[in-house]
């Protein structure tokens, strides 16, 4: 093998955007468990499937409209919409039984749906790897400081600020929000004064759920989308939110930067290990912080 | 349960006459079975081993695969690259295993409950990523294969009466941890673990050595694998492996000591039998774990005994 | 034998325990009174080592103990009971109470001696000091409120305390049970010699019982003296008894 180790500055900076680009992914994710974990404090490992249909999704969409770029929105649009409908059933249906429950049954539980979806998965969309191509407008790349830029990179990099800005709203301007945060801290007092927690914890898993859908959509172009995709994300995911801190919003998008950055920079360095970097960066964050970055919802 | 003379005796000889079916199952069965049931004993010693952790010590123990793998990697590497004695390359991999739950036990203890389990699972992650990444050393995501392993083992009957006579041992050891004082101990700090400290307990402490005695059983477990498989690979340590024991315990009851063993038997025959007719056996695994924490949160032999012995526990610590 | 002087602890700038100050003597039973959020389960924490003070001394048989760790604490002779029912649920009574005495025993790390084997006199005799005998092989999840208030005195009681400190040990027992509780504290004192510090709500039950009572509130100790002094300070009256 022959790869040059040199790193120049324009490298760096490009290095810097791809990481970035993967960090609004993680972030779309994480927070969308991290939200699930703070306030119903179920961690979720399904989440990761929903991410995996969300792209499976979209990529049913597209090629339905014959991969116009009309298609391609409907696609986005429509497949987390899709992921937060079969959410909402399995909320309602199964997990409002067993709020009560201890973490390690609701983690089991979730187990038990993953390992469902995947084989739906399976099942509907078969087991060879799919590709979707972006639409016109994002194919190429837009030149920036005299460096070629991916243009759906950019695209993913707008639509990052624009999820924790409407996260931000949701948590603290809506009463929803407001309720949820309360729920979080102390369920019993919620359910006393008279509100329904429980279809407030519905929307909030469905919120949840909708991201995972969100963020599968969105990767679904720049990526092969594969029946192991769900593996990968929810191990980060789950890093992501226990760095950042359980159920603090704000810490996924901390721990998403570290996690994406490491990751992309480490492929600078060793590009063999570069998959280690990430996984290091934690393990260093968790030695010193073990609860996380960013203070806990609970 | 005070075991009088009597039961105690009714015991042992059902003990030893499971263990005389089991000793002389190569001799009539087809040698599948005989594999069949020797990957039974290992899952059942692995899950069994988590147990210890989870059901005695109540530590969400979420990635005990870790201490599988590393059992695994260690022997099969050592017989690999090195020339060292075959006995001392089995009778050392185990504390690798140990060590490295030395290791990480040390940063996790200061934790409880759901943040153990979750840097439990991302320092395990880190030993997962590297093994899986570094080709040169551990074979990557191919794994080691063709592990040398001298013949008088490797046979199927032969890896069989290993594994059986290794993991009634191992057995038999937790079996006397968890009824010692230390075992006792233990319980008590599952049930109430800030009460335990005011009874002049180190719970820290306690639950380290806890984490090395499950690590270390997990690396026998680890062992017995390669001696069966001839092989080790990244699978052996990933997460969804770590959930799958976990299930077992669940399955079987993790309150109880066979609980997990139970729990293994099922699970593994069921995945060979399912596994011919479909291949969405994993969907059936679902439905059963959901059947599970619906109707059977204490598990198979856990329901079993609340219905025979204790009708009184009460399941307000659940809660 | 104990004695608290100008502690304090704050959680998040509320300030549960502004100033407490609290001398024990060996041989002596003294009762911390005061209303609901005086700081009396707070000050407790603080002298089992469940939390750190932040200011002042907890000196205990002329060491100061304050911030150690409570498993160190216990090992020094100095054991809680509490106030919300803290036992063991999953073990029997009789595995309850024998936990207790394996650990002062130092026998948590032996891990291959039988367990039956081991500390089951010690625990039998506890058991029957305190009444518990005909139910030392039910589940400890199964007792009931009564019931298990004595099996965390007796939890309490395996590690062989100098000084025995419990949270009101009669909150929530049917008149029956906190007379015989009572009797029992009285025994354990008497007759084993244990120095006992307790709160209580009841202020009857303190006055008839207790050498000396101590006064809370907000987070401040008003007085300490025996129960006449109590009563008669104008302090009190007026803080605490009301116009009673």
């Amino acid at each position: 093998m022959d790869f040059s180790t040199t790193i120049t500055f324009n490298g760096l900076i490009q290095q810097f955007i791809v990481g970035l680009s993967r960090t609004t992914i993680l972030f779309i994710v994480s927070s969308g468990l991290s939200l699930v974990l703070g306030v119903l404090r179920i961690p979720n490992v399904a989440h990761g499937s929903l991410y995996m249909l969300g792209a499976f999704l979209c990529y049913s969409v597209a090629t339905l409209f014959g991969n116009s770029p009309i298609g391609f929105w409907f696609a986005i649009l429509l497949a987390p919409i899709g992921v937060a409908i079969i959410s909402l059933a399995t909320e309602r249906g199964l997990f409002c039984h067993l709020y009560d429950r201890e973490h390690l049954m609701l983690l089991l539980f979730t187990f038990a749906l993953m390992l469902i979806f995947h084989d739906a998965v399976k099942l509907i969309w078969g087991s060879e790897y799919r590709s979707l191509t972006p639409p016109v407008i994002f194919q190429g790349s837009l030149p920036i400081l005299g460096m070629p830029f991916p243009k759906y990179n950019l695209f993913l990099l707008s639509i990052g600020p624009i999820v924790a800005v409407g996260l931000w709203f949701l948590t603290q301007r809506t009463k929803i929000g407001k309720i949820a945060r309360a729920a979080a801290v102390d369920r019993d007092m919620v359910g006393a004064v008279g509100i329904n927690v429980s279809w407030v914890f519905a929307s909030v898993f469905v919120i949840g759920c909708f991201l995972a859908g969100l963020g599968g959509a969105l990767v679904a172009p720049t990526q092969n989308i594969t029946q192991g995709m769900d593996h990968t994300i929810i191990m980060e995911a789950f890093l992501i939110v226990i760095i950042g801190g359980l159920g603090n919003v704000w810490g996924a998008l901390l721990g998403a930067l570290i996690f994406g950055l490491t990751d992309s920079m480490g492929i600078m360095i060793l590009p063999q290990f570069s998959i280690v970097f990430p996984y290091a960066a934690v393990v260093i964050v968790l030695i010193f912080r073990p609860k996380g970055l960013l203070r806990a919802t609970w | 349960m005070p075991p009088d003379g009597l039961s105690r005796l009714k015991w042992f000889t059902l003990g030893m006459a499971v263990l005389i079916v089991l000793a002389l199952c190569p001799q009539f069965l087809p040698r599948f079975f005989t594999y069949l049931l020797a990957l039974i004993l290992i899952t059942g010693l692995m899950a069994t081993s988590l147990n210890v952790a989870l059901g005695f010590g109540g530590m969400y123990q979420f990635h005990h695969a870790v201490f599988y793998g590393v059992g695994a990697y260690s022997v099969s590497l050592m017989l690999i690259k090195t020339n060292l004695p075959i006995a001392l390359c089995f009778f050392t991999a185990p504390f690798a295993s140990a060590v490295l739950a030395l290791v990480m036990g040390f940063i996790c203890v200061r934790l409880s409950k759901l943040y153990f389990g979750m840097l439990q699972l991302s320092l395990g992650s880190l030993v997962w990523v590297v093994v899986y990444r570094w080709y040169s050393f551990t074979g990557g995501d191919d794994g080691l294969h063709g592990v040398p392993i001298p013949s008088l083992i490797s046979s199927v009957s032969g890896s069989f009466y290993f594994t059986l006579i290794v993991s009634v041992v191992s057995l038999g050891l937790m079996y006397v941890i968890l009824n010692s004082p230390f075992g006792q101990i233990l319980q008590a700090i599952r049930d109430n673990p800030e009460r335990s400290e005011t009874i002049g307990v180190h719970v820290r402490a306690h639950q380290l050595v806890t984490q090395v005695i499950a690590g270390f059983f997990a690396g026998v477990a680890g062992v017995l694998f390669v001696t069966v498989e001839g092989s080790a690979f990244p699978d052996l340590m990933s997460w969804t492996l770590s959930l799958e024991f976990l299930i077992m315990c669940l399955l079987g009851g993790w309150f109880t000591f066979l609980g997990p063993m139970l729990g293994a038997a099922i699970i593994v025959s069921l995945r060979t039998m399912v596994g011919v007719y479909t291949e969405y056996w994993t969907t059936v695994l679902a439905i059963i774990l959901m059947l599970l924490i619906f109707f059977l949160p204490e598990g198979v032999i856990g329901y079993l005994e609340g219905f025979f012995k204790r009708p009184d526990v009460s399941t307000e610590e659940d809660r | 034998m104990l004695s608290v002087k100008d502690v304090q602890k704050s959680f998040d700038r509320f300030l549960a325990v502004k100033n407490a100050n609290l001398e024990v003597e060996r041989g002596e039973i003294v009762a911390v009174i005061g209303p609901n959020g005086a700081g009396k389960s707070t000050l407790f924490g603080l002298i089992a080592g469940r939390l750190a003070p932040d200011k002042g001394r907890i000196i205990f048989k002329g060491k100061d103990i304050g911030g150690l760790a409570s498993y160190l604490i216990c090992r020094r002779g100095l054991s809680m009971s509490f106030q919300i029912v803290n036992v063991f649920n999953r073990l029997t009574v009789f595995e309850n109470v024998q936990v207790s005495v394996l650990s002062r025993l130092r026998r948590a790390f032996d891990l291959i001696t039988p367990s039956k084997r081991v500390a089951v006199e010690e625990t039998r005799e506890i058991l029957k000091s305190v009444g518990l005998s005909n139910v030392e092989n039910r589940a400890s999840g199964s007792l009931s409120h009564g019931e298990r208030k004595v099996l965390e005195i007796a939890i309490a009681l395996g590690a062989n305390p100098e000084l025995l400190i419990l949270d009101e040990p009669t909150a929530g027992m049917a008149p029956d049970e906190t007379a015989s509780t009572i009797k029992l504290l009285e025994y354990l004192n008497s007759d084993l010699g244990l120095t006992i510090l307790f709160c209580e709500h009841d202020i009857e039950l303190v006055f008839s019982f207790a050498n000396r009572v101590m006064v809370m509130r907000q987070g401040v100790s008003i007085v300490q003296g025996t129960p006449q002094e109590v009563k008669d300070n104008e302090q009190v009256r007026e803080a605490y008894l009301g116009g009673s």
